[in-house]
C-alpha cells in the first residue's frame, strides 16, 4: 500500500572510508549480453535490453547479442565463450530435490560443458554442497540447504531473474478434477489419473509444440519423451503433486542402513502383455541402464553399486554411498522395463523405430504414436491403480507452435494445453466461457549467469552492484505481465520446504549498486564511463 | 557515349508518366520513401518506448463485474479509510481525497510526499503516513505535520484506541504515536532483518497485527508493551490485513497469497488461490465474505464457505486498496501501468501491442527497413546479375556453362533455410538481411540477361564495334549494355517488390535483425504474442504497408516493361 | 548425336552441382553450426555423457572420415539417422516431402488453371478496364505476403467463420495405412483448402500475366495476322492458335514454380501448421540435426535442378527457334 524507498547512506559512509585510488584507472571493458532471439523467447530477447539500459546507467558499454538458442548452449556451455548469458532451467518434478539446481554453482561442474559455465567457485558452498547431499535426515539436509543458499547468495554468482508462471487453460466443460502441480502444470503423470470426465467422450486429449524425441527408453533424451512415456512405464515411487514420496509399484521401501535400501513389490502386478512384474524385473532395469550408454538418467544412478534380489517380490539396493535423493528421486524416475523384451535386445540405441518395444506396466498402455503428429493411450484395466483412473484413453496432438495449440484448445480439438500459452492468449482463453486457466507458479528459473573468470566480473562488488541494477521486478510486470515473480535463490519459493526465504536478496537499487561500485574503488570518467 | 544511355535511362519515366497504375504506383512508393525519411517527425513516439500510465483509477462493483469509474486525477491511489459520512483516499504526491455527499473532492494537505496509509476512527481522528517518514494528524479540518525526523518510508497506520496509533514502516520500523502530547515512541522489532513492514490491523483483543515482507508477521500487545513474532504460515511477502469487527481476518500479499483466520480464535489458513499475481489489499466481513485487489486489474471475490473466484474487471490497472461502505464497493489504484492492446484511440492510432508500444510509431518506422533492404538488396542483385548475365552471354562457351551451373546450383539452395543457417553462422542483422535476400535473387536475374545478351551479341552493331577492334569490355559494358538496361531496369523493380517481401518473411520468421523495427518483424510480434486474433489494429496495418510498397513498385515496373517490350502496348 | 550428346553433358553437371551443393553443406554444418549435444546441458546431462552421445552420432569421428561415410551413404540413398528423432532420415523425410508437395501442387494446379485461361482472356479484352483489375488483382495478390494473408484468411474463416480448419493435415485423432489413404479423404481436402488458396492467390499473379504478356506478343506474329487475314473468327484465332504459341513461356514457368515446390513455402507450414519440408528444414537448421538437414537440402536441391534442366530440354524441342548449343 505504499511505495518501497532505498536507503543507501550507510554505503555512501562505506565509500568514503576507503583509500583513494593512486594510479590511473582504466574503462572497464565493454559487456556483452548473451541472450536468445526474440522468436525463440521474447521475455529473455526484451529482458537482456532492459537489462542493458539499466547497466549503461552505471557507465558500461554494454551491447546485447540475441543468438539462436543452439549457438548460445554451444558458447554458454561448450566454449564458456561469453561475458554474461541469459539463460534458464525448466522446472521439472525431479529437480524440486535441491541436489540439481544447487550442483549448479558447484566448483566441480564448472569444467567445460558442465552445467556451472559461469565458473562460481566457493569452496565453503563446495563442502556444504557435499554434506548435503550424504544427509540423509530431511531437517538436517534442510538445514544445509538453507545454508548454501546463505552462501550463495551475496557473492551473485548469477542474478536470479525470474520464476515464470505456467499457465494453461483447460476446457471445463469436458473435464473436471484437474489438479495442477508446480513445474509440471497440467501436464502431470497424476491428471490423466484424476480427471473425471463430464461429457461421453473419456478420452483426455492433450495438445503442445513440444513432441517427444523418440519412444526408446534406452535412448529419449528429452524430458517431452519421458512426460509421455511415464504414463506407460510403471515406477516404484511416484512424487505426488506436493511432491511427497508415494510407494506406487513398491508397497514399502525401508532404508535397512545408510547405503541398502529394500523395496517391496506389491503383488499382482502386470505388464501390458500380462507377464508379470517380478523383482528380476527391477534388478534388470537398473542394472541395463546402468550398462548401457544411455546417459540421461547417469546422474540419479551414480550412487547406485548394486541390485540384490532377495525374493520374487523383494529387492535391495547397494548403495557407494549415502545418496539423500536416492529413495525419492532415482526410484521415481527410473522406469521398469519387462525383462523377458529388452534382454533379447542386444543394442537398445540401435532400433528402428517400429522395432521399440512398446510394453510397460504403467497405469496407461501404448496404441499409437505418429511421429511428430500424434500420441495415444489406453488405460490399462489390469493396473493396481485402474478402478481410480476415469478416463480409457490419453491423446497427444502435437503442433507446430502455441498459436496452433491455442486455436485447438478454443475450438475443443483438445481439452489441455500441455504448455503454457503466449501474454496475449491468456486474456482470450480467460474470457472464454469454456475454457478454465490455471497459473501455475514454477520452479525452475531464468537466470543472467556471469562469467567469474573474466575481468571485473571476478569481482563479487562488481557482480553484486550489476545485480542490484537489474530491476527484476519491472521485468516480471511488464514482459510477463505479473505471472511470475523476481527470483532470489535457485531454489524457488514454490519450493518452500528448501527455499530460503531470508537470504539476501539484492533488490533493484540503482543507487545502491552506483554507491557498492565507488566503495570497491571504481570511478566515473568525465564522460561518465565506469573505470577502475 | 553516355548520353545515350542516358536517354534510355530517361525513357521510362517518359512511358511511365502516360500509364495511370504506375502513375498511382510512383506516387504512393513516394509517400512511403517520404514517410521513411521523416519517420522521427511523423512518429509521435519512439518505435521502442513502453507506454505506461499512472492514473487515480477507481473501478465499481456492480453486478456486471468491476467497472471503470472516471479517475481521480493522475496519481495513483494508496489507502482509504471510511467512517459513516466520510471516506478519504489518499495517494501519490500528496494527494488527498474527501468524499462528501458523492462528490469526490481533492483536498490540500502540506506535504508533497507519497501518501501511504491512513487511519480513521469512528469519531473523526485522522492520521496519514507516507514516504520519508511523512506523518499528518487532522486538526479540525486542517492537517498538522508531525516531525518525525525519518527517511524512510512510513507505510501503514492503524489506531490502537482513540489516543494512540501504530505505524509500521520499511526497516522494520515500529512507532507507537499518542495523540494526547502528540509523542512518537520507536519500538524495538523482535526480528532485526531490516525487512519492510506493510500493514497493521487492530486485532478485536486489542493487539495490533503487523504484517510484512516475506510473510513476516508480529503482534503488539499495547498493555503489555510487548511485540513478539507469530507464523501466518506463509514466507510470502504479505501487502495488507483487514480484521472484521469479529476477528475474521484476512492477510495478503505477493503471487496471490491469502490467508484468512476464521473468527477471532480461528487458526490462519492459506486459501487457494485462483491467480498467482500479486495482491495489494484485502477485505473481510464477519461472515467470510471477502475481497481482494492486485496487480493487473485482478479482483478476487469469496463468497462465506466458497473458494475465491476472480470477478470481472477489464483493466490493466494496478489496484492498492479497496473501499467498503454502505453505498458500495470501490478497488482503487494504479499506479504506473503499461497500456497494452489498446485498441486505435486519438493518442494511439492504431493501438498499442503486447509491451504498450506506439503501433503507428512502429510502422512508420518499419518502412525503413523494407525500403532499405528492398532498394539495397535489389541494386546488389542487379550488379551481380546483370554482369554474371553479361559475362556468360558475352563469351559464351566454358565460361557460360560455368556460370549457369553456378546459377543452377544457386536455384538448388531455398531461400528461408539458407537466411537461417547465414544467421547461425553469423549473427543476426540487416546485412544478413540484406546478404540473403541478394545472393538468392541474382539468378533470375543472370539468367534473364544473358538471354537477352546472346541475342544481341548477334546483332550487326555489335559485330561493327568488334570490326572496329573494340575490346571485350568496350562492348559488353558500352555497346551492349546500354541496350539491356530497359531489361535491367524492368528487373530491378521486380526486384524490390520480391526483396521487401523477402525481408518481410525473415523478419516474420524471427531471423531479422535484432532491436529493428520492420513491418514483417511487428507481425511476428503479433503472431507469437497470440493477440492477433483480436488485435486486428496489430495485424492489419503492416501487411497493408507490405503490400501497398509492393503493390506499387510492381505498378512502375509493368510501365517499364512496354520500355523493355514495345509489343506489348496496347495498340489502340 | 548433338542432341544426346549435350544432354548427358547437362545431366552430368546436374549431378556435380548437386556434389557441390553436398559437399558445401556438409562442411557448412560441420564447422559452422553448434554442436548438436549443446541442448542436452538443458536435459542434466554432463560432458561424459554428451560424449557418449557424440559418438553415436558418430561425430568423434576425424571430419573426411565423417566425409566419407557420408558419400558414400548418399551414393546409396540412405541418409543416416536424424540427430533428434533417432529415426531414418529417410522414413521422416519422403512423408513431409509428399506432405509439402500435396500442397504446393494443389496450389500450384489452382493457380494456373485459372491464371492462364484469364490471362488469355485479359490479352483479348487488351486495354479495357477489365483487362486493368485484372492486373491490378493479380499483382495485388502477389504483393500481399503469405504469411500475412494467411493470418487474415486464418482469422475470417478459421476463427471467426468457424467455416474452415486451421491448422494440420487432418482431424486429429485419424489412422492412416500410408501416404496416399492420408489424403485421400474428405477430411483432408476440408484441411487442404485454406493453405492451398493462399498459395495460389500469391502464385496466381505470374501465370495470369505472363499468358496476357506471351499472348499480346504473339498477336503481333506474322502467322496470328494471316489467320486473321484468311477471315477466322476472333475467338478461334485466340484459342486455336495464338493460346498454342503463348503457352511456352508460361510451361517454362510453370516448371520452374514446381522445381521450387520441393521446398514448400515455409511461412504457409509454419503459419498453418502444415508438417511439411520446409518447418522440418528450419527444426533441423535450428538443432543442428546435420542427417535430416543434408538429406533436405539435397532433395529440394535435386528437384530444382532437375526441373530446371527439364525445362532447358523441353524449350529446345517445344521452340524450334531455341537451338540447343
Amino acid at each position: 500500500m505504499f511505495q518501497k524507498g532505498r536507503v543507501t547512506q550507510l554505503v555512501l559512509g562505506l565509500a568514503l572510508s576507503m583509500p583513494v585510488a593512486l594510479h590511473a584507472q582504466t574503462a572497464v571493458e565493454p559487456i556483452e549480453i548473451l541472450t536468445t532471439t526474440e522468436a525463440y523467447d521474447p521475455i529473455r530477447y526484451e529482458g537482456a535490453y532492459m537489462i542493458a539500459e539499466a547497466w549503461k546507467e552505471l557507465g558500461l558499454d554494454v551491447t546485447v547479442s540475441p543468438t539462436e538458442f543452439s549457438t548460445l548452449l554451444g558458447k554458454f556451455y561448450d566454449q564458456q565463450d561469453f561475458t554474461v548469458t541469459i539463460a534458464g532451467w525448466s522446472g521439472r518434478v525431479d529437480r524440486l530435490d535441491p541436489q540439481f539446481y544447487l550442483g549448479t554453482l558447484n566448483s566441480a561442474n564448472a569444467v567445460m560443458g558442465a552445467n556451472n559455465p559461469g565458473g562460481y567457485s566457493n569452496p565453503e558452498f563446495d563442502e556444504v554442497f557435499e554434506a548435503q547431499s550424504r544427509e540423509f535426515d530431511q531437517a538436517k539436509r534442510q538445514e544445509l540447504v538453507h545454508k548454501l543458499q546463505e552462501i550463495s547468495a551475496p557473492d551473485a554468482p548469477l542474478a536470479i531473474l525470474f520464476h515464470r508462471d505456467e499457465v494453461v487453460a483447460y476446457n471445463k466443460n469436458n473435464f473436471e478434477n484437474m489438479n495442477a502441480m508446480a513445474g509440471e502444470a497440467l501436464y502431470s503423470e497424476w491428471v490423466p489419473m484424476e480427471a473425471k470426465p463430464l461429457t461421453d467422450r473419456t478420452t483426455l486429449r492433450y495438445g503442445g509444440p513440444q513432441s517427444p524425441d523418440n519412444i526408446n527408453p534406452m535412448l529419449a533424451n528429452t524430458v517431452w519423451a519421458w512426460k509421455w512415456m511415464r504414463l506407460y512405464y510403471d515406477r516404484l515411487v511416484r512424487l505426488t503433486p506436493d511432491v511427497e514420496v508415494k510407494n506406487w509399484m513398491a508397497e514399502s521401501v525401508t532404508a535397512i542402513d545408510e547405503t541398502t535400501i529394500e523395496v517391496k513389490l506389491r503383488e499382482g502386478l502386470k505388464f501390458h502383455d500380462d507377464m508379470p512384474v517380478t523383482s528380476a524385473d527391477i534388478k534388470f532395469s537398473y542394472d541395463y541402464l546402468v550398462a548401457s550408454d544411455y546417459g540421461y538418467f547417469n546422474s540419479y544412478l551414480a550412487a547406485l553399486d548394486s541390485v540384490e534380489i532377495v525374493d520374487d517380490l523383494t529387492v535391495r539396493f547397494h548403495l557407494n554411498a549415502p545418496s539423500a535423493p536416492f529413495a525419492s528421486i532415482t526410484l521415481s524416475q527410473i522406469s521398469i522395463l519387462p525383462k523377458h523384451i529388452w534382454e533379447k535386445i542386444e543394442n537398445p540405441m540401435e532400433l528402428a523405430p517400429a522395432d521399440i518395444p512398446t510394453v510397460g506396466s504403467g497405469p496407461f498402455k501404448f496404441n499409437q504414436y505418429t511421429l511428430g503428429e500424434f500420441m495415444k493411450l489406453d488405460k490399462f484395466e489390469d493396473h493396481f491403480h485402474a478402478d481410480e483412473i476415469a478416463v480409457d484413453s490419453v491423446e497427444f496432438q502435437i503442433f507446430a507452435d502455441s498459436e496452433g495449440v491455442f486455436t485447438a484448445v478454443q475450438t475443443g480439438q483438445i481439452d489441455v494445453t500441455a504448455w503454457r500459452m503466449e501474454a496475449g492468449q491468456i486474456p482470450l482463453a480467460e474470457a472464454n466461457e469454456n475454457l478454465q486457466v490455471i497459473s501455475v507458479p514454477d520452479f525452475g528459473y531464468y537466470h543472467l549467469t556471469y562469467n567469474t573468470r573474466k575481468p571485473h566480473f571476478d569481482d563479487v562488488a562488481f557482480r553484486r552492484a550489476l545485480t542490484k541494477a537489474i530491476d527484476r521486478e519491472r521485468i516480471v510486470n511488464v514482459l510477463l505481465d505479473g505471472r511470475g515473480e523476481p527470483g532470489s535463490s535457485v531454489i524457488a519459493p514454490v519450493n518452500a520446504f528448501w527455499h530460503n526465504a531470508f537470504t539476501e536478496r539484492l533488490d533493484f537499487d540503482m543507487d545502491g549498486a552506483k554507491a557498492d561500485l565507488e566503495a570497491a574503488g571504481y570511478s566515473w570518467s568525465s564522460d561518465g564511463k565506469l573505470q577502475k | 557515349m553516355i548520353s545515350p544511355a542516358l536517354k534510355e535511362a530517361f525513357a521510362p519515366l517518359r512511358l511511365m508518366l502516360q500509364d495511370r497504375l504506375a502513375v498511382v504506383g510512383l506516387v504512393v512508393l513516394t509517400l512511403i520513401f517520404c514517410m521513411a525519411l521523416f519517420a522521427p517527425l511523423i512518429a509521435p513516439q519512439d518505435p521502442f518506448a513502453i507506454n505506461e500510465d499512472e492514473d487515480g483509477s477507481v473501478l465499481m462493483r456492480t453486478n456486471d463485474g468491476w467497472i471503470l469509474q472516471p479517475s481521480l486525477g493522475l496519481v495513483a491511489l494508496n489507502d482509504t479509510a471510511s467512517r459513516s459520512g466520510e471516506d478519504l483516499i489518499v495517494g501519490r504526491k500528496g494527494s488527498l481525497w474527501i468524499r462528501t455527499a458523492d462528490r469526490w473532492e481533492l483536498t490540500d494537505v502540506p506535504v508533497t510526499a507519497d501518501l501511504n496509509g491512513i487511519a480513521l476512527t469512528d469519531a473523526g481522528a485522522a492520521i496519514i503516513v507516507g514516504s520519508e517518514g511523512t506523518l499528518l494528524l487532522r486538526n479540525g479540518s486542517d492537517w498538522e505535520v508531525i516531525a518525525t525526523n525519518l527517511a524512510l518510508s512510513l507505510n501503514a497506520v492503524a489506531w490502537l484506541d482513540d489516543t494512540a496509533a501504530l505505524i509500521v514502516g520499511e526497516d522494520e520500523t515500529i512507532l507507537r504515536f499518542d495523540t494526547t502530547d502528540n509523542s512518537l515512541t520507536p519500538l524495538v522489532s523482535p526480528l532485526n532483518r531490516g525487512m519492510a513492514l506493510n500493514a497493521v490491523a487492530l486485532d478485536i483483543d486489542g493487539s495490533a497485527l503487523v504484517v510484512g515482507e516475506r510473510g513476516v508477521a508480529m503482534r503488539y500487545v499495547p498493555a503489555a508493551e510487548t511485540i513478539e513474532l507469530v507464523r501466518l504460515g506463509s514466507s510470502r511477502g504479505l501487502e495488507d490485513l483487514h480484521i472484521s469487527p469479529s476477528g475474521t481476518a484476512l492477510a495478503i500479499g505477493e503471487r496471490g497469497t491469502l490467508i484468512r483466520r476464521d473468527g477471532a480464535d480461528g487458526r490462519w489458513t492459506v486459501d487457494k488461490t485462483p491467480d498467482s499475481r500479486g495482491l495489494m489489499a484485502g477485505w473481510i466481513n464477519d461472515e467470510g465474505k471477502g475481497f481482494a485487489v492486485g496487480r493487473n486489474g485482478i479482483v478476487m471475490e469469496r463468497a462465506p464457505e466458497q473458494d475465491w473466484v476472480l470477478a470481472d474487471t477489464e483493466s490493466e490497472r494496478h489496484l492498492r486498496t479497496i473501499l467498503v461502505n454502505d453505498d458500495g464497493v470501490l478497488a482503487l489504484g494504479s499506479d504506473k501501468f503499461v497500456i497494452r492492446f489498446a485498441p486505435p484511440s486519438a493518442q494511439h492510432w492504431f493501438g498499442t501491442d503486447h509491451l504498450g508500444r506506439d503501433l503507428f510509431s512502429r510502422s512508420m518506422y518499419g518502412s525503413r527497413i523494407a525500403l532499405l533492404v528492398g532498394f539495397l538488396g535489389a541494386t546488389l542483385v542487379m550488379i551481380i546479375g546483370t554482369n554474371v548475365g553479361l559475362v556468360a552471354g558475352y563469351y559464351r562457351g566454358k565460361t557460360d556453362t560455368i556460370l549457369m551451373r553456378t546459377v543452377d546450383v544457386m536455384y538448388g539452395i531455398p531461400f528461408e533455410p539458407f537466411a537461417l543457417i547465414l544467421v547461425l553462422l553469423f549473427t543476426p542483422s540487416l546485412g544478413i538481411v540484406i546478404l540473403a535476400v541478394s545472393l538468392l535473387t541474382w539468378r533470375t536475374t543472370a539468367r534473364l540477361i544473358r538471354a537477352q545478351v546472346l541475342s544481341l551479341r548477334e546483332r550487326p552493331f555489335v559485330k561493327a564495334a568488334r570490326v572496329a577492334g573494340a575490346s571485350d569490355l568496350r562492348i559488353m559494358y558500352l555497346h551492349i549494355l546500354p541496350n539491356v538496361m530497359p531489361l535491367v531496369f524492368l528487373e530491378l523493380a521486380i526486384t524490390v517488390g520480391v526483396a521487401i517481401i523477402a525481408e518481410a518473411t525473415l523478419s516474420f520468421l524471427g531471423l531479422g535483425p535484432p532491436q529493428s523495427v520492420s513491418w514483417g518483424g511487428i507481425l511476428h510480434d503479433a503472431r507469437l504474442s497470440g493477440a492477433w486474433r483480436t488485435a486486428w489494429w496489430w495485424n492489419l496495418p503492416p501487411g497493408i504497408f507490405i503490400m501497398m510498397t509492393v503493390l506499387s513498385v510492381f505498378f512502375i515496373s509493368r510501365s517499364l516493361e512496354l520500355v523493355a517490350n514495345p509489343r506489348l502496348r496496347a495498340r489502340k | 548425336m548433338r542432341n544426346s550428346g549435350y544432354l548427358i553433358r547437362r545431366f552430368l553437371q546436374a549431378l556435380l552441382a548437386l556434389f557441390i551443393i553436398a559437399t558445401l553443406l556438409f562442411f557448412l554444418f560441420r564447422l559452422g553450426l553448434p554442436d548438436p549435444t549443446a541442448v542436452l546441458v538443458s536435459e542434466g546431462l554432463s560432458p561424459e555423457q554428451r560424449a557418449d552421445v557424440r559418438r553415436q552420432f558418430g561425430l568423434d569421428l576425424p571430419l573426411w572420415n565423417q566425409y566419407l561415410i557420408f558419400l558414400q551413404n548418399t551414393v546409396t540413398g540412405d541418409f543416416g539417422t536424424s540427430f533428434h528423432y533417432r529415426a531414418p532420415v529417410s522414413e521422416i523425410i519422403w512423408e513431409r516431402l509428399g506432405n509439402t508437395l500435396v500442397l504446393m501442387l494443389a496450389a500450384i494446379f489452382v493457380s494456373y488453371g485459372i491464371g492462364v485461361p484469364l490471362g488469355a482472356w485479359l490479352s483479348w479484352r487488351r486495354g479495357t478496364s477489365a483487362d486493368s483489375w485484372g492486373i491490378f488483382f493479380g499483382l495485388m495478390f502477389r504483393s500481399a505476403p503469405m504469411f500475412w494473408t494467411g493470418m487474415i484468411a486464418i482469422l475470417v474463416f478459421g476463427v471467426w467463420l468457424e467455416w474452415l480448419p486451421t491448422s494440420g493435415m487432418r482431424t486429429l485423432p485419424y489412422e492412416a495405412s500410408g501416404f496416399w489413404d492420408k489424403i485421400l479423404t474428405l477430411d483432408f481436402l476440408h484441411h487442404l483448402i485454406l493453405p492451398a488458396m493462399i498459395v495460389a492467390m500469391f502464385y496466381l499473379g505470374s501465370p495470369l500475366l505472363i499468358m496476357r504478356n506471351t499472348m499480346l506478343e504473339v498477336y503481333g506474329e506474322d502467322f496470328i495476322e494471316m489467320a486473321r487475314a484468311k477471315g477466322l473468327p476472333e475467338r478461334s484465332v485466340l484459342f486455336r492458335h495464338a493460346a498454342r504459341n503463348a503457352l511456352l513461356p508460361v510451361v517454362t514457368q510453370l516448371a520452374v514454380t514446381i522445381g521450387l515446390a520441393a521446398g514448400g513455402q515455409v511461412v504457409v507450414e509454419v503459419v498453418f501448421s502444415w508438417p511439411g519440408l520446409g518447418r522440418e528444414i528450419l527444426n533441423a537448421v535450428r538443432t543442428s540435426d546435420f542427417p535430416l538437414a543434408q538429406a533436405c537440402f539435397l532433395i529440394m536441391a535435386t528437384f530444382v535442378i532437375f526441373l530446371n534442366l527439364l525445362v532447358d530440354i523441353l524449350y529446345s524441342t517445344l521452340d524450334p527457334r531455341v537451338r540447343l548449343s
